[in-house]
C-alpha cells in the first residue's frame, strides 16, 4: 500500500511540474547570434542586446500596410496601456520592419509619432535587407512583396504578404510564445507576461 | 423643365436607399497608406455595386480585401463591392477596406476627410470620415 501511495505522489508531483512549465512551452534561444540594425533615430542597435533584461513584446510590421500591421501595432499599444494601468512598466515593445527598402528610420519615426508611441518603451527597428531577413528567419516570419502599382509620377509601390505575428520574449532572450498579431487576445498576452515576470 | 430634370436624374441619380454608416480611417503620415472603413446599408429592393471611391486625400484609392493563408496575411484589389438588396455590407479591419495609397497629407487622430463613393444605381454619395487611433 505504501508503495502505491509513493507512486501516486511521484506521478502527481511530476504532473504538477509539467503543468507549470507547459504554460509557455515554446522555447527558442535568440541570444546565439547578434544582428546589427538601426532604430527610429538612426542609432545602431544590436539585437538581442536591445531587449536584454526585459520581457519583450515584439511585432513584425511594414509601415505602408493599411490594414493588418496597424492592427498589430495597435494591439501592442493597447497591451502597453493595460499594463500601465496595472503599474507594470518594465516591458519593452519592439517593432521590426520587414520592408527595409521603404522603412528607413525617419519613416518608422513618423509612423510611431502618428500613433503616440512612447519611445521610452518602444524601439522600431530596420536595417540592411540581409540582416533583417536573417533575423526574421529566427522568428519563422515570412514576408514577400506582392501586387505593385505605379503612381502618375512613376514611383512604384507594392503590398506585402506576410506572417501576422506578435512574439513574447523572456528576460533571458528566449522566444516563449507566438500570437497572431492582428487578432491577438490581449488578456492572454498580459497573463503570459505576468507569468514570465512573476508579477 | 421636365426634360432637364430627367436629364439631371439620369446623370446624377437620387437614391437615398443607400446609407453610409460610421466611416473612419486609420492614422498615418503623408506619403504612406491608410484604410477607410464603413458600413453600407441598403434599403433598396435591388442590389447595388460600389465600384469607385474618390478623394483628394490620397494619390490612388482602391477597393481591397485582406485574406489569410494560415498565419500569413495579404491584400488584393477586388475592384467592387456588391451590396445585396435590403442588406448591409461592413468594410472592417482584417476584411474589405478602401485602401488609400500615397497619402497627400498626414492623417492624425481627429482629422476629417471627404470622399465620394460611386455606386452603379445610387450614383455618387458624398461622405466625411474621421481618423481614429486604431
Amino acid at each position: 500500500m505504501k508503495k502505491i501511495i509513493k507512486i501516486f505522489v511521484t506521478i502527481s508531483l511530476a504532473m504538477f511540474i509539467v503543468s507549470c512549465t507547459q504554460d509557455l512551452p515554446l522555447y527558442k534561444d535568440l541570444t546565439k547570434k547578434s544582428y546589427e540594425l538601426v532604430n527610429q533615430d538612426s542609432m545602431r542597435v544590436i539585437f538581442p542586446e536591445v531587449i536584454k533584461g526585459n520581457i519583450t513584446v515584439m511585432g513584425f510590421i511594414y509601415t505602408h500596410c493599411p490594414d493588418i500591421c496597424p492592427m498589430t501595432t495597435h494591439n501592442m499599444y493597447l497591451t502597453e496601456m493595460k499594463l500601465k494601468k496595472e503599474e507594470i512598466e518594465d516591458i519593452k515593445f519592439v517593432a521590426l520592419s520587414f520592408d527595409p527598402e521603404r522603412d528607413k528610420p525617419s519613416v518608422l519615426k513618423r509612423f510611431a509619432v502618428m500613433r503616440d508611441i512612447d519611445f521610452k518603451k518602444w524601439t522600431l527597428i530596420t536595417g540592411e535587407r540581409k540582416v533583417t531577413y536573417d533575423l526574421l528567419r529566427r522568428f519563422d516570419v515570412r514576408a514577400v512583396a506582392t501586387d505593385s502599382v505605379f503612381y502618375d509620377d512613376g514611383e512604384m509601390s507594392y503590398s506585402m504578404m506576410h506572417t501576422d505575428r506578435i512574439s513574447l520574449i523572456d528576460k533571458d532572450g528566449r522566444l516563449r510564445k507566438n500570437y497572431v498579431g492582428s487578432k491577438i487576445n490581449i488578456e492572454e498576452l498580459i497573463k503570459d507576461i505576468k507569468y514570465l515576470g512573476e508579477y | 423643365m421636365i426634360t432637364l430634370f430627367a436629364l439631371l436624374t439620369l446623370f446624377f441619380p437620387i437614391d437615398d436607399n443607400i446609407k453610409i454608416v460610421d466611416p473612419w480611417m486609420r492614422p498615418n503620415a503623408n506619403g504612406m497608406a491608410s484604410a477607410l472603413y464603413l458600413t453600407i446599408e441598403s434599403n433598396s429592393e435591388a442590389a447595388d455595386t460600389l465600384y469607385k471611391v474618390k478623394s483628394e486625400l490620397a494619390e490612388r484609392i482602391e477597393i481591397h480585401e485582406t485574406y489569410s493563408n494560415g498565419d500569413v496575411m495579404g491584400m488584393r484589389e477586388v475592384g467592387m463591392i456588391v451590396v445585396e438588396a435590403n442588406s448591409s455590407f461592413e468594410l472592417k479591419p482584417g476584411a474589405h477596406h478602401i485602401m488609400l495609397m500615397k497619402l497627400k497629407q498626414d492623417l492624425k487622430k481627429g482629422d476629417n476627410g471627404d470622399f465620394t463613393l460611386h455606386f452603379k444605381n445610387a450614383g455618387e454619395i458624398k461622405i466625411t470620415s474621421v481618423v481614429r487611433s486604431k
